[in-house]
């Protein structure tokens, strides 16, 4: 199909308020008469509380209050759970335990609120919690994700018999009976430590209960405002009308800002309607590392049979995944990690055991990749040590490997995280592999340049990882079109905004259908005043659920516009065209009326609306995928190390991406380049270093490093095209795409350039510490 | 944390024993202390004003000597809190005679920290116990002399006292010397 | 508040005297009690730059001054370098090349880029890395954010 407006490379239309620094986030909300909270944390990550003192905190001039567990009643009770087990399985155990907004008796890990103090400014607030002591018994700390399960061993949660979250298995085929065929049976354990998503901006949320209107206002830095919405009104007693949540302009999100509820969402709430005052609580970075969910965290024992030609005959893993201290956030990261252990391969006979465990580390929930990096790495990884094994190509061993093009839709016969079939919608994985190996030159290099740079004592290699990310999971989203009688367009839609473009791609779609400029179009994404159904941006799914809700929602409208247009115009529907914002007779252009006047008249003052007929040019219409749309994609690096300080430099980059349709194709590119950028300080940079104690050592930006511009390399990508059948616009979701293959590929590119030393990489991310640690140690 | 190293006084084991357990000279050789006293048999009551990097704050705990066999070894067990976080360890301390008023101290021990102090001032940890120590070593040294000739005039001691700023000069000299120590060794390599 | 300071600053050219908490950070101060919003705060610790303003024509972290270091002197806010419908050529240039997702970084790159292009108006891909490399940014792996100093620099000369 061809577009006019959809799939161009339009600038974006939020730009210019941002730019200038008049876009609104969350901490720039000011009220009159606003109070500031500060929480103290505990240090601890495991202790007992014995007592709390906040007396000399409450003198301090300015504090209007200061709360502990104990002061919220009834109030106080944990969050929900934000996604149950899957009830498709059998034999799935899930011990539900989800994070309070205060600690009661026990610390679970540090950083976990005890006291929250409400003053006059934030200065005040901090000042007090200064004065807040608390004495506790510290305990062992569960740090260890092999040992926590050995008997007797201190438990995260007295009341469980283990520190056991969660067991499940998934099998497909009967892997035992392949392994007997196999020519080759390979063995590995792997080691996938925690990351920090670190958005630029930190959390935040502003209350405000007005109690003449009974109506509680809530700014809040969420990827979800409208689930938000629903949880407050049932945690809170009210009704959904009386609350209503805006998510503005957020500063990044990456996953963690999905969660719900933090233990700050619980108090603030629950503050503004004791106080009657606006509450506002803005994190600091100190906080976003000791308060905000984290991911990544696995062990995993993979076994691979292979025939001598490299063909895969089955895989079997134990996957021990790290739920920090609770588990609000259920099987969802784990089971994407299943889904993508088989990455792109016709894999026949599949088993994995799944051990979820609590720690007393911050909570676990998606960030970008969500899982799906840890599959891609596991099965990359075995993939290029089984090449090694049986003295064959890498390359060969994909090729021969990848499910074809003739066999989608395809069905893994497990579930994916959204309890559904996972079944990858279409795909046409080869000449995506291939155009990566051609763009990156991979022949010339291996052939020319790394030898010619090799005998110059260089030390260089490629590495090139094709990997799938499924997305645009239900269950749905929706949008709300309107023209308006100046002739504009209103929208909008449930999923929030944290950086994806909406208000610009979606307009395409809107302008695409309707005849009218993108900037005529104004988009509004997180307000639940705006749109009561939805559930938010996550899962790579905004372009997919959310664009096609637009899609359905604007063509209905086109309907409703051009049925009106016949009547006035006098010609029949199929002799009219939207253009320029008017309806016109395709041959007789002069004849024509404008949206705006066909919106005054479907809203009529007086006389009867037609029986059957609603008023205005408006319609509200939902997308649910039966299962979502599988996105493919192959990145590969040329990267140098040097061997005296184990720096790394990337000298070429390459992503091919295939994710259907491309809204935007700048957006798609951005989104990659990020995505990227997250993994190489995945692989390489970004690590959440705990000690035995679970103390968080590097909790600032000075010692977690995200990469900066003098770590990232350019990056060239490519586009291929399968578009998703599944959905009108054939989109595939690509924001989590970028972060998903780079560690593996990262880890095949640094083994191709130390031929010399006997590596072989089986953990992630890596450090030049660690690099060193490893080749000294293969060395031996 | 692993906490090791050894020091040599000039003074007897005795000499050297009783220092050590004289929480005046103790006070006054660990930079910031702001109280030392003893509380019960073998158990002191401490405040320390702590300083690592931007992490600043007031540290109160409790030290309780145990194992001892005198003047040889003892154990050390100190458990600390305060608003930078929390600081927990155990050590053992040995003392050998070297020779004619030659007396060496041992110390190993394993400390454990969390909280700010950890968490923003991990790189510096490392050195800035160092430095504490070098300096309460240097003080001590000072003090141990003072006494002999505090007592051969029969007069009373007068020790002199770690000061904070000297404190945050030494931790910078130190940090220095630690970032050429490294620039050098990567140039002997 | 028993201890105050009468503070007098200049802020994209307009002069402002408020009475302050001598210990306001400069960051609080302009978002705060100018209600200039648009200055971000992401680390407080003088590592993201996100905070970066122009003082007296150099640019400097928002985040590690307090308020009354500024006293008398002058300074330039993102929202001083240009309006929605007149921007600065690098503002246009960052929207033209897609330099910005969220924009929650990007007054702090806008306002260490600013004075930089003055004294660099021919910069090479290199040089402009360097330049950035002190703000972070997490959405746009900085590719087109070099891509849109190039574009200003040629759209400026």
């Amino acid at each position: 199909m061809t577009y006019k407006v959809i799939g161009k490379r339009v600038k974006r239309v939020e730009d210019p308020r941002l730019l200038t620094g008049g876009a609104l986030f969350v901490g720039d909300v000011n009220l009159p008469n606003m109070l500031h909270a500060a929480f103290f944390r505990s240090d601890y990550a495991h202790a007992k509380i014995k007592s709390i003192d906040t007396s000399l905190a409450k003198e301090i001039p300015g504090v209007v209050g200061v709360y502990t567990a104990e002061d919220m009643g009834e109030a106080w009770e944990p969050g929900p759970p934000l996604v149950s087990p899957p009830p498709t399985l059998e034999g799935v155990v899930f011990n539900s335990r989800r994070q309070v907004p205060l600690v009661k008796d026990k610390v679970k890990h540090a950083g976990e609120i005890i006291a929250v103090v409400v003053a006059e400014s934030r200065y005040i607030a901090e000042d007090a919690v200064e004065e807040i002591y608390v004495d506790y018994e510290p305990l062992p700390a569960v740090t260890d994700l092999e040992k926590c399960l050995e008997p007797g061993h201190p438990l995260v949660h007295d009341d469980l018999d283990s520190n056991l979250a969660a067991y499940l298995v998934q099998n497909k085929g009967d892997y035992e009976a392949a392994k007997k065929e196999a020519d080759l049976v390979l063995k590995r354990k792997f080691k996938l430590d925690r990351g920090a998503a670190v958005a630029m901006e930190n959390r935040g949320i502003v209350v405000d209960w007005d109690q003449k209107n009974q109506h509680l206002m809530i700014w809040d830095t969420t990827q979800s405002p409208i689930p938000i919405r629903n949880g407050m009104a049932a945690r809170l007693g009210l009704r959904t009308h009386q609350v209503r949540v805006v998510a503005p302009f957020v500063g990044g999100g990456f996953g963690p800002k999905i969660m719900m509820f933090y233990a700050e969402e619980m108090v603030l709430p629950w503050l503004t309607m004791k106080l009657n005052r606006p509450v506002k609580w803005i994190e600091d970075r100190k906080e976003n590392f000791y308060a905000t969910t984290q991911e990544r965290e696995q062990v995993q024992e993979v076994e691979m049979a292979l025939s001598k030609e490299g063909r895969i005959l089955g895989i079997k893993q134990k996957i021990i995944h790290d739920t920090g201290a609770f588990d609000p956030y259920g099987l969802t990261t784990p089971l994407n990690t299943q889904s993508h252990s088989m990455g792109g391969y016709d894999v026949q006979n599949y088993n994995s055991e799944l051990f979820v465990v609590f720690t007393n580390k911050i909570i676990v929930t998606p960030v970008r990749g969500a899982g799906r990096p840890q599959g891609i790495y596991v099965v990359e990884r075995m993939l290029d040590i089984a090449s090694k094994e049986l003295k064959l190509d890498p390359r060969d061993v994909r090729r021969l490997n990848f499910i074809p093009k003739d066999a989608f839709p395809y069905n893994h016969e497990i579930i994916d995280q959204a309890f559904v079939e996972l079944v990858l919608d279409s795909g046409n994985y080869l000449p995506a592999y291939e155009k990566a190996l051609e763009k990156i030159e991979y022949d010339k290099f291996v052939q020319e340049e790394q030898p010619r740079l090799r005998a110059e004592g260089k030390y260089v290699g490629i590495g090139v990882v094709p990997f799938i990310e499924t997305t645009g999971v239900g269950p749905y989203e929706g949008a709300r079109v309107a023209v308006e009688p100046s002739g504009k367009i209103s929208a909008a839609t449930g999923v929030g905004t944290q950086g994806q473009s909406h208000m610009t791609s979606f307009a395409q779609i809107i302008a695409e259908e309707l005849g009218v400029e993108v900037e005529d179009v104004s988009l509004v994404s997180g307000d639940t005043a705006e749109i009561h159904w939805g559930t938010g941006t996550f899962a790579s799914r905004g372009a997919v659920v959310a664009g096609n809700a637009v899609l359905a929602a604007a063509s209905d409208v086109r309907k409703k516009v051009l049925k009106l247009a016949s009547k006035i115009l006098e010609t029949p529907e199929d002799e009219l065209e939207l253009e320029g914002g008017l309806v016109r007779v395709a041959d007789i252009p002069e004849k024509s009326i404008s949206l705006g006047e066909l919106a005054v008249l479907a809203n009529p003052f007086r006389g009867a609306v037609e029986p059957g007929t609603e008023p205005g040019l408006e319609s509200t219409k939902y997308f649910g995928p039966a299962y979502g749309a599988t996105a493919f994609g192959v990145h590969g690096m040329i990267l140098e190390v040097d061997p005296e300080t184990m720096m790394i430099k990337i000298h070429k980059y390459i992503a091919v991406e295939d994710c259907g349709t491309m809204l935007n194709p700048l957006v798609v590119e951005g989104q990659i380049h990020g995505g990227v950028s997250m993994g190489i300080g995945n692989a390489y940079y970004e690590k959440l270093h705990y000690d035995e104690n679970a103390q968080l050592l590097n909790a600032s930006l000075a010692d977690y490093l995200i990469p900066t511009s003098a770590e990232m390399p350019h990056i060239e990508v490519y586009h291929e095209n399968t578009p998703a059948p599944n959905n009108k616009l054939g989109t595939k979701g690509v924001g989590e795409a970028g972060a998903i293959p780079v560690p593996a590929a990262f880890a095949q590119a640094l083994e191709n350039a130390l031929p010399d030393f006997n590596l072989e990489i089986t953990e992630t991310p890596l450090s030049p510490n660690r690099l060193y640690e490893l080749l000294y140690k293969s060395e031996e | 944390m692993k906490v090791e190293g050894e020091h040599l006084f000039s003074g007897t084991q005795q000499q050297v024993w009783d220092l050590f357990r004289d929480t005046e000279v103790m006070a006054a050789a660990l930079p910031g202390t702001k109280k030392m006293e003893l509380i019960g048999e073998n158990t002191y009551e401490a405040v320390m004003n702590v300083r690592v990097g931007p992490v600043v704050g007031e540290f109160s705990g409790q030290l309780v000597i145990s194992n001892e066999d005198h003047p040889t070894s003892y154990t050390m067990t100190v458990d600390g809190r305060g608003k930078p976080g929390f600081l927990k360890g155990v050590g053992d301390v040995i003392l050998t005679n070297q020779g004619e008023n030659q007396t060496l101290m041992g110390y190993t021990g394993e400390v454990q920290i969390g909280g700010k102090l950890v968490a923003v001032g991990q790189r510096l940890i490392d050195t800035v116990a160092k430095s504490i120590i070098s300096q309460a070593f240097e003080i001590l040294d000072n003090a141990l002399a003072e006494r002999e000739s505090a007592e051969a005039e029969g007069r009373e001691a007068a020790y002199r006292k770690s000061s904070e700023s000297d404190y945050a000069a030494t931790v910078a000299k130190d940090l220095i010397k630690n970032v050429l120590k490294r620039t050098g060794s990567s140039e002997d390599s | 508040m028993e201890n105050t300071f009468e503070l007098s600053v200049t802020v994209n050219g307009t002069s402002y005297q408020k009475v302050i908490d001598p210990r306001t950070l400069l960051s609080d101060f302009l978002r705060n009690d100018l209600e200039l919003t648009g200055t971000h705060v992401g680390c407080e610790h003088g590592v993201c730059g996100a905070c970066t303003i122009i003082l007296n024509g150099d640019p400097v972290r928002s985040c590690l001054l307090f308020a009354p270091q500024v006293h008398g002197q002058e300074i330039i806010t993102v929202e001083g370098l240009g309006t929605v419908d007149d921007m600065h050529p690098l503002q246009e240039a960052f929207r033209e090349a897609h330099a910005l997702q969220c924009g929650f970084c990007t007054p702090g790159f806008l306002t260490t880029l600013v004075p930089w292009l003055e004294e660099n108006p021919n910069p090479t891909e290199e040089e402009i890395r360097e330049a950035v490399s002190g703000n972070l940014c997490r959405c746009t792996g900085y590719q087109h954010i070099i891509d849109a100093v190039k574009l200003a620099a040629e759209k400026m000369n």
